[in-house]
């Protein structure tokens, strides 16, 4: 997830730090009163050019570019251009679009996009007229869905599925792992399987070297380290994560994933606790330091670079390093979890982890004088032939059914997982910015736990892990409801 | 006696040294740990051996000037420059007025704009920005470089205090006598106040000049476009794994200011101590 | 002040019907004496005003007090008012209107002026002396238009705008598109009502001045002693060690801050080089390192901030009177009293607004802990970390939420103890008492 600092800083101290809307000169698409049937006509607004706001990786794997031509191309007979809006990817269109300054077409998040969406900042689109609409799955929908006067509307349209996924390196893995690291013969080490066996090999690992380390990964991040509660129960917010009074994270049994988390912290450094290793993992794990850590699917690319270069300064040639860094770096879903939350169990029975994800996706600006045009483009975008390219070029997890079929392998599996359910997509409120500081101060203070002398610990057993999350839900409760 | 004192002096001279040394150090260091990281060859990431990189390249140098299809570092730091000698001439010329003014010239609001002056400087400046922003796109002025230092030159005056603190120091005697001769207050400032100020005024440039340099706020909040970023807006802008990159555009951000600093040293300690008049 | 209002009004009731053409057509009577330039000029800045207020300056206005009356739809097309806007440019037709009455006054007292002069059988002054004047006796005014016109519009207009935000219910989920009213003083009431908030603002406030004063010392003098140092005679090449704090300087805060934070952290280069010499590695700002992070704070802020108040004492330094010096030394006094009897007198009155200034930005001091340790609640805290300074903590609470009105009623209270403080220091330090000191 790209929470720097420096996002955070942009994110919400500017560029958050008002909504403004109204009485401005840039009109909103049509001056007719009436709902989304009058803005989407069908007829195309001719001769115009259409600002479209994509991010960083598709514009600097130049998948943007190839999009933009063939829209232009296509679209050349009504003199419909797309380009690039030349803008931050991460920009807040409430602030920027009521004065005219925003792009007509974004590509955002879902739970950004949905924040725009409460003040009517992004246009409700007709769905089911377009292309995708019956191969992505409702789960996904369900995400740009909103309640406005008792009505429903969808405001954007899925592209791809992002969640967590687990890095290794095949290279990394014990001689002898067939015989004593699969113990069921399915050709898949256990220890990418399910967190017992991670455990274990963490530790037999940095046992045999004290430099070297199994499973690392900063339990600061609350994006990574939320999975494992809503594995045991947890949840974010109550009523499909739209209830900000009701705080979930100390639900159910999510004590259980807190413990899994203080464990997995014994196997680890002090690098866990706070957030740098963030940045050097990519390389930590070219250069076998860690055997496997947590990302999201589009640094794939950063780490196979990273691991290339390792390997061409071990005096492979660069097609051979290319070679062996696609054979030996993997990317897969999260391993299971012990149902008992007990990493040492010698014969656990296992449950499926959960993650914490999100739907990226399209949306219109409100202020866009030419929404047909942009419609024509976001469906464009996400025919079969688009979504295919940029899966091919971006790495991508599709949502739309027909493309994950066709990719098949881990795109499927994400597909899957997010129609079961395992995927928790992030809230669409606004109140989910609250979570952030409370909960990474909950697992960084884990974390330190595992690094603490015995006296001191703070989180020796499953209730005192339970005041500990109720103690963050509480604080949660706090930020939101304090000043309301 | 004089043996004493030569011993004394060694001591002084040697101690001298060492607190320059250690003082250089201190500066050095982080700097130093910033230029090494942006040669480091691992072109994108962090990726150090304890304080030193694994391997060296000058290849992220390359790559920020040459590499410009997502980051145009070339484009921000042409921006920024035009940014800040813009906002240093206005707002020196400015400030420089002001202080002068307030020290020099006597009448009924100077007391009062002096408290009210004191007193604006102290509000939080964040909480102001929501205004700015409204005020600039009432104005049309988003997306415009030369808002920026429309609002940076205006908003230096309000540090005129630091310049009046000088002036104060000028003697006044200087001004009367040339009265005497027949000059106005305009050809006083001037011909005779100005040359003497050289330290306050290379100072003030210094700083008028720095400030929007490595301002990131205002820029983030008024430059929408890509192209129009300055080299702050646009070094924060990087992605997580261009730590070799941002690290090359940091040491790169300082230089001309580095350069600025040498051009006019030789003026900061030229005061009047060294002048014709004293006091 | 009253008094002189009352003579204009009376001058102006016994004055003839030129100035009284005055009060209606701006310039009229200066005309009809003959100064034209100068009628010319009151009747084009009030042509300009009418114009300005026909327009839209009325209307901007009544918006001040409405904030707003339609909520805008951008889903039906409806385009209704933006209440943060016209809040802003209602105060911006205000100062016009202010500026308006001034000039207005002006205008009055100058036909009386010219009228007076007319009667005691002067010439009135021309045009072209007049402009003389703004170069010579006025000069101040020529100089100061410019600045202040700047200043009003882009720090007080602005700063008034938040003033009276924090009398709005603006934030939480009452932004634009939804319409912003006026509730009072709603806000302060809901602030001093949260019994949360007392102990957490103690602590923090505590930590606030001591981090305010210790930094602001620390800053000063290390800036001052590195001036004095590299100000020696015997040190040869002062520009080039001059330049080391330089190089400090010239790369911008937010850099240093992050760079500092990556190498203070688990997994930087402090961290790896006490592992490699076999040690554990130290959390220097980690959630329970309530004090070496500060201190780490203060080192940093020195690091940041003492290279710009060595330039300025630089340039303070070189305008001593050195003669004063030659006498001391012949009186035998040692370099230390030189410094406490004449250095630091000279160098304190020269930038007690410096130093003021120094003390009210480290109040403020925002990007420092925000940088080096944001994002943790710790216990014993209300939303807010140990190291946080009541800036930060106001950031959490309001900003970060958006509750812009609370935010402002906050800073507003944390602006009113601030200011009180440093204008007493202020209006009582030589600086501003005996201006004249060292002329």
């Amino acid at each position: 997830m790209k929470k720097t600092v420096a996002l955070a800083l942009a994110s919400t101290m500017l560029i958050a730090s008002f909504v403004g809307c109204g009485k401005s000169e840039e009109k909103s698409g049509t001056t007719k009163a009436g709902g989304e049937n009058s803005i989407f006509s069908g007829e195309l607004e001719e001769n115009v050019t259409i600002q479209v706001l994509e991010n960083d990786t598709a514009i600097s794997k130049g998948y943007f570019s190839q999009l933009i031509d063939a829209f232009n191309k296509e679209y050349e007979k009504y003199g419909i251009t797309a380009v690039d809006a030349n803008m931050d990817q991460y920009l807040d269109l409430a602030n920027d679009g009521p004065y005219g300054y925003g792009p007509d077409v974004l590509y955002q998040a879902n739970d950004v996009i949905m924040q725009y969406a409460q003040g009517k900042h992004i246009l409700p689109l007709p769905v089911e007229q377009l292309d995708c609409y019956s191969q992505v799955p409702e789960a996904a929908w369900d995400a740009y869905k909103v309640d406005v006067d008792g009505q429903t509307y969808t405001c954007g349209v899925p592209v791809n599925v992002q969640c967590p996924m687990m890095y290794y390196r095949k290279d990394l893995l014990p001689e002898d792992w067939k015989e004593n690291w699969d113990k069921d013969g399915n050709d898949t080490p256990d220890m990418v399987e399910n967190w017992n066996d991670m455990y274990k090999f963490s530790v037999a690992r940095h046992s045999e070297d004290s430099n070297k380390y199994g499973y690392m990964k900063s339990l600061y991040d609350v994006y990574f380290s939320s999975g494992f509660l809503f594995s045991y129960g947890g949840y974010i917010f109550g009523d499909n994560n739209t209830n900000p009074e009701n705080i979930g994270f100390a639900a159910g049994d999510s004590k259980k994933g807190a413990w899994v988390l203080s464990q997995l912290a014994t196997a680890m450094n002090e690098d866990c606790i706070d957030d740098t290793i963030t940045t050097n993992a990519y390389s930590k794990l070219a250069d076998g330091t860690y055997f496997a850590t947590l990302s999201t699917p589009d640094t794939y690319t950063t780490f196979y670079d990273e691991l290339v270069g390792n390997y061409e300064e071990e005096g492979l040639s660069e097609e051979d390093a290319k070679a062996k860094a696609d054979e030996k770096l993997v990317m897969t879903a999260l391993p299971k979890l012990p149902e008992s939350g007990d990493l040492s169990d010698e014969n656990p029975s296992f449950i499926d982890s959960k993650m914490m994800g999100g739907v990226n996706g399209y949306a219109i600006s409100s202020y866009t004088k030419s929404p047909n045009a942009c419609l024509a483009f976001v469906d464009f975008a996400t025919k079969y032939e688009m979504i295919m390219l940029r899966n091919e070029t971006l790495g991508i997890s599709p949502a739309r059914e027909d493309v994950a079929k066709e990719v098949g392998g881990l795109s499927q599996e994400m597909f899957a997982n997010l129609e079961k359910g395992n995927i928790v997509l992030m809230p669409s409120i606004k109140e989910v910015g609250q979570i952030w500081t409370p909960g990474q101060t909950f697992f960084t203070d884990l974390a330190k736990d595992a690094f603490r002398a015995e006296t001191e610990k703070k989180y020796k057993d499953l209730d005192s892990l339970q005041t500990g999350l109720e103690d963050m839900s509480q604080q949660i409760h706090d930020a939101i409801f304090t000043l309301e | 006696m004089i043996k004493q004192n030569k011993a004394s002096k060694i001591i002084d001279v040697t101690l001298t040294y060492a607190c320059l040394i250690a003082v250089a150090f201190v500066f050095f260091f982080p700097c130093l740990w910033i230029v090494l990281a942006s040669f480091s060859k691992s072109g994108s990431i962090y990726s150090f051996r304890g304080f030193f990189p694994t391997s060296y390249s000058v290849g992220t140098f390359k790559k920020l000037f040459t590499d410009t299809t997502m980051y145009n570092y070339p484009r921000w730091f042409v921006n920024t420059l035009f940014v800040a000698v813009g906002s240093c001439l206005l707002g020196t010329f400015l400030t420089i007025l002001t202080a002068y003014t307030m020290s020099r010239f006597d009448f009924k609001a100077r007391k009062p704009m002096m408290k009210s002056t004191m007193i604006l400087s102290m509000f939080p400046s964040f909480m102001g920005m929501t205004a700015i922003y409204i005020l600039m796109t009432q104005f049309g002025m988003i997306n415009q470089i030369w808002g920026l230092i429309l609002i940076y030159a205006a908003g230096a005056p309000m540090g005129y205090l630091t310049q009046k603190g000088f002036f104060d120091t000028i003697p006044k005697a200087i001004d009367e006598a040339a009265k005497i001769d027949g000059a106005n207050a305009a050809q006083i400032f001037w011909k005779i106040n100005l040359p003497l100020s050289k330290p306050i005024i290379v100072y003030t440039a210094l700083t008028s000049f720095t400030w929007p340099w490595s301002d990131f706020i205002l820029p983030k909040l008024l430059l929408k476009e890509k192209d129009l970023y300055t080299v702050a807006v646009g070094l924060m802008s990087l992605d997580e794994t261009e730590f070799a990159r941002f690290a090359a555009g940091s040491v790169f951000i300082a230089v001309p200011i580095v350069i600025l600093y040498f051009c006019l040293v030789k003026n900061m300690v030229n005061g009047i101590a060294e002048g014709a008049v004293k006091g | 002040m009253t008094n002189r209002f009352k003579t204009l009004i009376k001058n102006f009731i016994e004055s003839s019907w030129r100035v009284k053409l005055s009060a209606v057509l701006m310039g009229g009577a200066q005309i009809s004496y003959g100064c034209i330039g100068k009628g010319l000029l009151f009747f084009l800045t009030e042509v300009a005003a009418v114009a300005y207020f026909v327009n839209r300056g009325i209307s901007d206005i009544e918006g001040f007090f409405t904030l707003g009356t339609t909520k805008a739809d951008a889903w039906t097309g409806t385009l209704g008012d933006n209440s943060v806007v016209m809040l802003l440019m209602g105060i911006f037709a205000w100062i016009v209107l202010g500026i308006f009455v001034a000039i207005y006054v002006t205008n009055l007292k100058d036909a009386l002026a010219v009228e007076a002069d007319v009667k005691s059988g002067k010439k009135p002054k021309s045009f072209l002396t007049e402009l003389k004047e703004l170069l010579d006796k006025k000069f101040y005014i020529t100089v100061l238009v410019l600045p202040v016109i700047g200043v009003c519009i882009f720090n007080v207009l602005p700063i008034i705008f938040m003033i009276l935000i924090s009398f709005t219910n603006y934030g939480g989920s009452i932004v634009p598109p939804e319409l912003v009213d006026w509730v009072g003083i709603d806000n302060f009431k809901k602030i001093l009502t949260l019994s949360k908030f007392a102990p957490t603002f103690i602590r923090i406030l505590g930590w606030n001045v001591l981090w305010a004063i210790l930094s602001t010392t620390l800053n000063y003098f290390a800036g001052l002693g590195l001036a004095l140092l590299l100000n020696k005679d015997c040190v040869k090449g002062k520009a080039f060690w001059r330049a080391f704090p330089v190089l400090a300087y010239a790369i911008p805060g937010f850099i240093t801050l992050l760079a500092f934070k990556f190498m203070f952290s688990y997994g930087g280069p402090i961290n790896e080089i006490i592992r490699m010499n076999g040690g554990t590695a130290i959390g220097f700002l980690d959630l329970d390192a309530k004090w070496s992070a500060r201190i780490i704070g203060l080192i940093v802020n020195c690091w940041i901030s003492v290279p710009s108040i060595m330039l300025l004492a630089t340039g303070h330094l070189s305008n001593r009177d050195m003669s004063l010096y030659e006498a001391a030394r012949i009186d035998g006094a040692t370099p230390l009293q030189q410094f406490k009897k004449l250095t630091l007198p000279f160098m304190l009155f020269a930038t007690t607004p410096v130093l003021l200034g120094q003390f009210i930005g480290n109040f403020n001091n925002f990007g420092i802990f925000y940088f080096l340790r944001g994002g943790l609640y710790l216990d014993g805290y209300f939303l807010a970390s140990d190291t946080d300074l009541l800036i930060n903590w106001l950031y959490n609470l309001s900003i970060d939420n958006n509750y812009y009105c609370i935010g402002a009623a906050i800073s507003l209270i944390i602006f009113a103890i601030t200011s009180v403080i440093s204008l007493v220091v202020y209006v009582n330090s030589p600086s501003f008492k005996e201006e004249d000191t060292f002329q």
